[in-house]
């Protein structure tokens, strides 16, 4: 690639990135939850607490961007037990990091599928993390939906004697959905 | 030693399942009484697990049990006073019950807390009835209560054998017992 093209496919790149993506807002039926293994059998939980800043084209889904802050204390799985025992220093620690964020570095396309790749930060570990993403367009809006699976320990959650994945499994499924408002 | 139960003995079958479960009991019995006084850690979560598994092969050995009886035939009592007769009859009938009760008890509470239930991380087993927390605390109370009754009941049994084997004399545990001999053979049979 010669040096004039180069400098005028970044000049394009630049100029047409910001134009395309539009910010979105983050309706309160939104959800993000995951669903986790124990002694065999899936269960699932939510975060009641998280922010998400969202801009998004779908057309150039490069040009998009997710930035996204979880409140952790707010994790609810429907068991009392568990949710005693998730803000704990063993699992999610959330005196010590009370919030996870995620923030993607770029959008791609695998086939049809659109890849967010971005920077998972949980419990002061930070990794990268690729999700699915579907974009849904609605009526004044759109559904964003993203997937993708973790493996708690890469984070250390369910860190000491609860690593032991023959009863926690390390793979918890990801799953975000998200209803957008267009911004003015 | 056969398989099937003689006129006198208790043939192989019958005496493993009894003694298979003895064990089974009386260490899911004792489990249970530690396990919940344990901090909230994976020892105790493992520890409920083993005693559920532990509950589930006793459920399990139950109903074979409870199969091989109908092919089996039984030992004939041993003279005894009738009224003996009928409480050992009586102790042998309750402990079948709660043999079933107090593992389905526990599978039940288990199922309406909405635990998982996995036998010894091999399997799971599916849940009896929705999440239902006033259904949980009936069978838990049930679960608990039962046990106490079987303790009662097993003190009743063990002690009804110990009694017939220093007291009586008589081949009542013998014929049960693992490799014993009999004290009373009948005449032109080898013990």
């Amino acid at each position: 690639m010669t040096r004039p093209s180069t400098l005028a496919f970044l000049l394009a790149g630049a100029l047409a990135l910001p134009a395309f993506a539009a910010d979105y807002s983050v309706g309160a039926n939104s959800t993000l939850g995951f669903t986790a293994d124990f002694q065999g059998e899936k269960f699932n939980g939510s975060f009641r607490s998280f922010e998400a800043v969202i801009a998004y084209d779908a057309e150039h889904p490069e040009a998009s961007k997710f930035d996204v802050t979880i409140d952790l204390a707010s994790v609810a799985t429907g068991d009392s037990d568990r949710d005693d025992a998730l803000p704990g220093s063993e699992f999610f620690a959330v005196k010590q990091h009370p919030k996870a964020r995620y923030t993607t570095s770029g959008f791609r396309k695998d086939g049809d599928q659109v890849i967010a790749d971005g920077t998972l930060t949980l419990k002061g570990i930070r990794k990268p993390v690729s999700l699915r993403v579907t974009f849904t367009p609605a009526a004044g809006g759109a559904v964003l939906e993203v997937a993708t699976t973790l493996k708690r320990l890469d984070f250390d959650v369910g860190s000491g004697e609860y690593a032991d994945t023959s009863t926690i499994g390390n793979e918890v499924a990801v799953n975000g959905r998200l209803e957008l408002t267009a911004k003015e | 030693m056969a398989w099937r139960s003689d006129r006198l003995r208790w043939g192989a079958a019958a005496k493993g399942l009894h003694w298979l479960m003895a064990l089974g009991i009386i260490g899911a019995g004792v489990l249970g009484l530690v396990m919940t006084g344990m901090d909230r850690g994976m020892a105790k979560i493992n520890a409920f697990a083993i005693h559920k598994s532990i509950g589930l092969t006793v459920l399990a050995l139950f109903v074979l049990r409870l199969a091989w009886r109908f092919f089996d035939r039984r030992p004939a009592d041993l003279p005894m006073p009738r009224l003996q007769r009928i409480a050992a009859h009586a102790v042998h009938g309750i402990l079948y019950l709660l043999m079933l009760a107090i593992p389905l008890a526990g599978w039940l509470y288990n199922s309406a807390r909405g635990y998982p239930l996995q036998w010894f991380k091999q399997f799971n087993l599916p849940a009896l009835v929705a999440k239902n927390e006033g259904l949980a605390e009936f069978a838990i109370a049930a679960h608990v209560w039962l046990f106490w009754i079987l303790v009662a009941v097993l003190v009743a049994h063990v002690g009804g054998a110990l009694l017939h084997h220093f007291f009586e004399r008589d081949d009542t545990l013998r014929r049960m017992l693992p490799f014993a001999r009999l004290r009373h053979p009948p005449s032109g049979e080898s013990p």
